[in-house]
């Protein structure tokens, strides 16, 4: 009987093959949020273009609201180019978010900003302007380089030729087209105020202070001259700005005059580029919270700028880790890297200067915070004949909320996918680990059916399952049982066989006897022993072929008794002793009583066979070593004898009903059953039968084991 | 008067060699082929032995029903189940049936014709008064060689002749270890093992059915069996 084993063998089997397949199958479920990011890119996509076009309509509105009005960007119906020339004393105000404080010091003023207008005096001397809008409030900031700071003599008597030291004066455009000119002066540093010179009745002259206007002076920390602070509410001041400088040595010495006013007459001829104070009111109209408004001049200097309300809500972007991972591998280029103040302020004027070409522009600049960002537009403001543009309206809103809407969102489509994704790999797993398990379930069981030579087992684990390993089983048990119907067959195909050339044997046998007892010539005679010992032999190989069977009756029929194993097996040898006499027996069996329950007979006939068979495989004066040695539970018979080595594949094959090793011509008959015997009285007793080569390869050892 | 043999077997050609057999020792023999046949024959008239196969054509155990029915109408007619048969059941029921033996026909025809022999001999001497000779008495057994009959305490032992053989042997010599092969020559057998071990294991039993302690015979492993008074 072959084993199928044999065939199933193709190779090792790892026991994970199934599962790891199965695996990666479910990993494929990862595509999943990858698709799901995909998706969420497209979305952001969508999200972001509509949000940089309804920004831009905002601002594109704004704009429009903003057409033709030159009042409220400049404080005059007309635009700054249209009077004066453009030059170089034009004083561009910063737009601050608060208030400076007038305090006649420069730290708080940018004082390298590019809007600071210098004018070089004599002897060293020089002015830089510095200002600012805040509201309805203009400031400036005049740091003055002079070696030598003189104050006027009196407070009461400004005019006064004698009395008069370093002055500082401030002219400017009124509403009406008037002149207004402003001096400044004073007996000592702090605060100070303007004052108009007036002419009253007989030209009599007068200093009146302007009470709207405030001023501080200090000296430089290293004397080096001196700063003053002026505020200017933004109503007084038309659309042109001065200032000039008198530097006297001393009191009452000739003015060495510098500035961006006319010496000889006072007269303001710079621009002041800034918006009116009504168009910061009429932006707050349009103010939404986390967007910032600001409004800049054609040229691009900003007007005014309207700082963004809070957003109410909590827009904190990713947190946790998993959050952290996702945008790993989602912001990519959505975001723009984090950037320096000088790069996000050049890609604002870069917007404005694409406005200002008359193309309504928006982009996304990164915002001031790690991983913020802002989306911006800019519309350009056109005059009222609608072809001139007269500025920009920029809008920079804070993309943080809907990115904060766009995380969450991933956020949870990536946790639940990730959350299907382990649900299915664990679901694969399990499956897997199942079929895994039913499958070598499954094949251990038809294995051990099938090594359980004789006695298939037909009954197979899954049989009464539905899908296709129930088939399996099913189809297996079906073999099997074929198989088992085979190995039947051959098992008493020996018996029958020999129960069927009986007749005939013994037609013949009695026929030789019968022509024996005629009166024969002596050659007959010859003839007939010679077929007399033939159907002899005949016989001897019937018997022997049914000998199985035999025994498997007499085991059907065998009756348990106790017995001393020990002192059977003592008895035993000895009478081998006598009965194999060109062989040497050796026997280790313990001197004490070995209680055993079976049947004796059995087991002396299963010495038999394996005497037998070490017997057959020794040569003479050979020892055979027959050993009982007893262990709880069980008892191992072994019978040893010096000789030729088993083959090696046969060791399990040997107890197998008609197997046959022997090579050498033997005259008695030999079906390989004596072994098979042993191994049907072996299990009777609940035990086994198993061949091995001696250590040392000198012979081989039979050792049957025995449960008590 | 000669003495009538029945054979009852299938087989033509064994039939006509065993009838030649007996004839040759001056036994008159009849053969027939099936049960119908033999029962037919019987009716009219019984043979003084019969010898019957248990297969006998399309009927696979006609062989037993037969002796039944022979049994019906003799209690003393020799009956020797002959078969190619050689099974511990068939044994059994053979004997249990009243046969007088149980065969396999691997047996020669020399050891037929010594057991058909030794088969009158006994029916001729249960006719006779019992001779004392003949008779061994060993402890609570009483074998009667002529008779071919045993006793236990008094009470009849039936044993076939091959059992009553194997007692024979073992008694002769209390004590000493007969193994197969001469327990075998004694009671004209030719058998293996496990046959031997079956008979000693019915001859055991039967003596226990008249006593349960009966413990005379002895397995020595590996040699034999000896009778222990």
């Amino acid at each position: 009987m072959g084993r199928l084993t044999d065939l199933m063998n193709y190779g090792p089997i790892s026991p994970f093959r199934l599962r790891t397949k199965l695996l990666l199958l479910a990993l494929t479920t990862l595509a999943l949020p990858w698709a799901g990011c995909q998706y969420a890119r497209e979305m952001e996509t969508v999200l972001r273009e509509s949000e940089q076009q309804s920004l831009l309509a905002v601002t594109t509105t704004i704009a429009g609201s903003l057409k033709g009005r030159q009042e409220l960007l400049f404080r005059a119906d007309s635009l700054p180019g249209d009077t004066g020339n453009p030059g170089e004393g034009d004083i561009t105000p910063v737009v601050l978010s608060g208030a400076p404080l007038i305090d006649g010091r420069a730290d708080e003023w940018d004082t390298d900003a590019r809007n600071v207008v210098r004018v070089a005096g004599p002897g060293g001397d020089s002015l830089r302007i510095l200002a600012a809008t805040h509201e309805r409030w203009l400031y400036l900031a005049l740091l003055v380089r002079d070696n030598r700071l003189v104050f006027d003599a009196s407070e009461l008597e400004p005019l006064v030729r004698e009395n008069i030291g370093d002055r500082v004066w401030l002219a400017f455009d009124d509403k009406r087209g008037g002149q207004q000119r402003l001096f400044f002066g004073g007996t000592g540093v702090g605060p100070l105020r303007g004052r108009f010179i007036e002419t009253r009745e007989y030209g009599r002259e007068q200093a009146v202070e302007e009470p709207r206007i405030e001023a501080v002076w200090q000296r430089t920390r290293n004397s080096d001259g001196y700063v003053m602070e002026i505020g200017v509410p933004l109503s007084m001041v038309g659309q042109h700005l001065g200032v000039l400088i008198d530097d006297r040595d001393r009191r009452g010495a000739t003015r060495e005059s510098y500035g961006t006013l006319d010496p000889s007459d006072l007269r303001a001829t710079g621009r002041l580029i800034a918006a009116s104070p009504d168009l910061g009111d009429h932006l707050r109209q349009f103010a939404q919270p986390g967007v910032e408004l600001s409004v800049a001049s054609a040229t691009g200097a900003t007007l005014t700028r309207l700082d963004a309300p809070a957003l109410p809500g909590d827009y904190t972007r990713f947190r946790g880790f998993l959050p952290r991972m996702y945008r790993l591998f989602l912001d990519g280029d959505l975001i723009p890297r984090s950037v320096t103040e000088a790069e996000r302020q050049r890609a604002a004027q870069d917007l404005t200067q694409r406005a200002v070409k008359g193309m309504p522009a928006t982009t996304f600049i990164a915002g001031r915070y790690e991983n913020s960002v802002t989306v911006a537009a800019a519309a350009p403001i056109f005059a009222a004949d609608g072809k001139r543009i007269i500025g920009v309206v920029q809008l920079t809103q804070t993309a943080d909320r809907w990115l904060t809407l766009r995380d969450r969102a991933l956020t949870r489509l990536l946790n639940l996918t990730l959350f299907v994704t382990l649900f299915a790999v664990g679901a694969a797993f399990w499956f897997a680990g199942r079929m895994t398990l039913r499958i070598s379930r499954l094949g251990q069981a038809s294995e051990t059916a099938l090594s359980r030579e004789g006695n298939l087992s037909r009954v197979l684990p899954e049989a009464s399952a539905k899908d296709e390993l129930g088939d399996l089983s099913r189809s297996f048990s079906s073999l099997l049982g074929r198989l088992d119907e085979y190995t039947g067959y051959l098992r008493t195909l020996a018996g029958k066989l020999a129960h069927e050339i009986r007749t005939p044997l013994t037609i013949v046998r009695s026929s030789l006897e019968n022509l024996e007892s005629e009166a024969n010539s002596d050659n007959a005679r010859i003839y007939i022993a010679r077929a007399r010992e033939g159907s002899e032999r005949l016989g001897a190989i019937l018997s022997a072929m049914g000998e199985a069977t035999k025994v498997e009756e007499a085991i059907a029929h065998s009756e348990r008794q106790r017995f001393d194993l020990s002192a059977l097996v003592r008895t035993a040898v000895d009478a081998y002793r006598t009965a194999f006499q060109a062989r040497k027996f050796a026997c280790e069996a313990p001197g004490d009583t070995v209680e055993f329950t079976g049947a004796p007979d059995l087991i002396v006939q299963m010495l038999d066979k394996l005497i037998d068979n070490a017997v057959d495989f020794s040569a003479e004066g050979d020892t055979i070593t027959v050993e009982l040695r007893v262990e709880d539970g069980f008892a191992d018979l072994s019978v040893a004898n010096p000789g030729p080595a088993l083959p090696a594949e046969t060791s399990t094959r040997l107890f197998e009903s008609l197997w046959q090793s022997r090579t050498e011509a033997d005259k008695r008959p030999h079906f390989g059953l004596g072994l098979y015997i042993v191994r049907l009285i072996a299990e009777f007793h609940g035990g086994s039968a198993r061949a091995e080569n001696l250590a040392d390869g000198s012979g081989a050892i039979f050792t049957v084991r025995l449960a008590r | 008067m000669r003495k009538t043999i029945a054979i009852v077997e299938d087989e033509r050609a064994i039939r006509d060699n065993y009838a030649a057999a007996f004839s040759r020792e001056g036994y008159a023999v009849r053969g027939y082929p099936n049960r119908r046949e033999a029962m037919a024959a019987f009716a009219a008239r019984l043979p003084d032995l019969a010898v019957i196969d248990i297969s006998l054509e399309d009927e696979p155990e006609g062989g037993f029903e037969l002796c039944r029915e022979l049994r019906g109408l003799s209690a003393e007619l020799p009956i020797i189940f002959l078969t190619a048969r050689d099974s511990e059941l068939d044994a059994v029921s053979g004997l249990r049936l009243g046969a007088d033996d149980f065969l396999t026909k691997d047996l020669s025809l020399a050891h037929l014709i010594a057991r058909v022999n030794a088969l009158f001999r006994r029916v001729d001497a249960l006719r006779r008064p019992p001779e004392e000779k003949q008779v061994i008495r060993r402890g609570a057994l009483t074998l009667d060689g002529e008779r071919m009959s045993a006793q236990w305490n008094g009470e009849v032992v039936l044993l076939s002749l091959t059992e009553f053989w194997i007692v024979y042997a073992l008694t002769r010599h209390p004590g000493h270890v007969k193994n197969r092969q001469q327990l075998m020559d004694a009671a004209n057998v030719v058998l293996d093992d496990n046959t031997i071990t079956s008979h000693i294991k019915r001859i055991r039993r039967k003596f226990q059915v008249v006593d349960e302690k009966f413990d005379a015979v002895h397995t020595v492993y590996g040699m034999g069996y000896r009778w222990v008074e």
